[in-house]
């Protein structure tokens, strides 16, 4: 449908939901970058996780629903902050590229730190770089007082091989093998197959969500 | 999700981990999935160690479904020994093919594998060290070309 750059309206029922949550948990922990921030599905499933504690309230108590719908709502949660906390993790590790990233955004491109992410990082790297100026560069000889953590911090690495299954049906899929003397040749993506290939040749079908990293 | 209706008497399908914390508190009883049956393993055992390739699993989930049901459920399911030792074979058998292939993707620095018969915890058992294995030659590759973008710092 059409974005408007503010909020989408997202009719997905309840499963739908929580099956785009699973997907984006799960790209996110076998991709070696930062992958867009997905506003959307996390208000919903918030809101969500919202209106079915508040239904538990109401309802009376030691009846088994009870039980069940908590044990539901505690496996979301699990999944919501773990998806959450492998961002923060990425956010940490890759900072200042984060960053970059970010800040080097085209107009139309799509977010890969949701606002409050971004806050985060911010601080973080102004923590960062006060720490390492107090503690060990402010006492290094005037020439060597700065550094830059973007060019040592290291990046990640696309070219690592990930696992993943194919949602929609892909053509022509360049597979580059390393060697020169191999020439490289194309794959067809089959829905329903899986694959073991390098992520930076299929990064854009993970964002489009054409494959699935398993 | 949408559950229910539960009448008692009355099989009911809910999800695994609702299947599970039910038996624990002992509130019902467990039917095993249709493929969980001596000759139906035995047959798929014996498939599994003729062919080179990986032949499809009855489940995508066998490995999880077998071990949690025969954990958690055994009363409820007959032969539940026998079963537990065939699939293990058919496991052991996959396995052992898993790292053959995944010997010689490394060795021939293959660079993109099909694997379609192959279940997540397959996949997720061996797909770790594999991945680390790919990067760690990778990196010790491309540093041994001088010249090329390796990801080195420069300060």
């Amino acid at each position: 449908g059409d974005s408007d750059g503010g909020s989408e309206d997202l009719v997905l029922t309840p499963a739908q939901l929580i099956r785009s949550l699973e997907q984006a948990w799960l790209n996110e922990k076998f991709a070696p970058e930062l992958l867009e921030s997905k506003p959307e599905i996390i208000e919903c499933v918030v809101e969500q996780l919202d209106h079915m504690e508040a239904n538990l309230k109401r309802s009376k108590k030691g009846d088994l629903k009870v039980s069940i719908h908590h044990m539901e709502i505690e496996r979301i949660r699990y999944v919501l902050s773990s998806y959450l906390r492998c961002r923060l993790v990425k956010i940490e590790k890759f900072l200042p590229h984060v960053l970059e990233k970010e800040k080097s955004r085209a107009e139309g491109e799509p977010s890969i730190l949701s606002p409050e992410e971004f806050a985060f990082a911010k601080e973080y790297m102004a923590n960062t770089e006060t720490y390492l100026k107090n503690v060990a560069l402010k006492h290094m000889p005037p020439n060597l007082q700065k550094v830059s953590l973007l060019k040592s911090v290291p990046k990640p690495n696309l070219d690592c091989f990930v696992f993943l299954r194919v949602l929609e049906r892909q053509e022509n899929i360049l597979v580059e093998p390393e060697m020169d003397e191999e020439r490289e040749y194309t794959i067809d993506l089959e829905e329903g197959s899986q694959h073991l290939i390098r992520y930076k040749t299929i990064a854009p079908l993970v964002a489009s969500g054409a494959v699935q990293l398993i | 999700g949408d559950l229910g209706p539960f009448n008692p008497g009355l099989p009911v399908e809910v999800p695994l981990w609702l299947a599970i914390n039910l038996k624990q508190r002992q509130k019902c009883r467990l039917i095993p999935p249709e493929w969980m049956d001596v000759e139906k393993l035995e047959e798929i055992r014996d498939r599994e160690r003729k062919e080179d390739t990986f032949t499809p699993m009855p489940s995508p989930y066998y490995m999880e479904l077998t071990k949690l049901l025969l954990n958690y459920a055994s009363d409820n399911i007959p032969k539940a020994d026998e079963i537990r030792t065939l699939v293990k074979d058919t496991w052991d058998t996959r396995i052992a093919k898993l790292r053959l292939s995944a010997d010689s993707f490394v060795r021939q620095q293959e660079a993109h594998a099909k694997l379609d018969n192959l279940t997540l915890m397959e996949i997720n058992t061996t797909g770790t060290f594999l991945t680390q294995a790919l990067d760690h030659m990778y990196k010790l590759r491309t540093n041994l070309q001088p010249g090329e973008s390796a990801h080195s710092q420069d300060f």
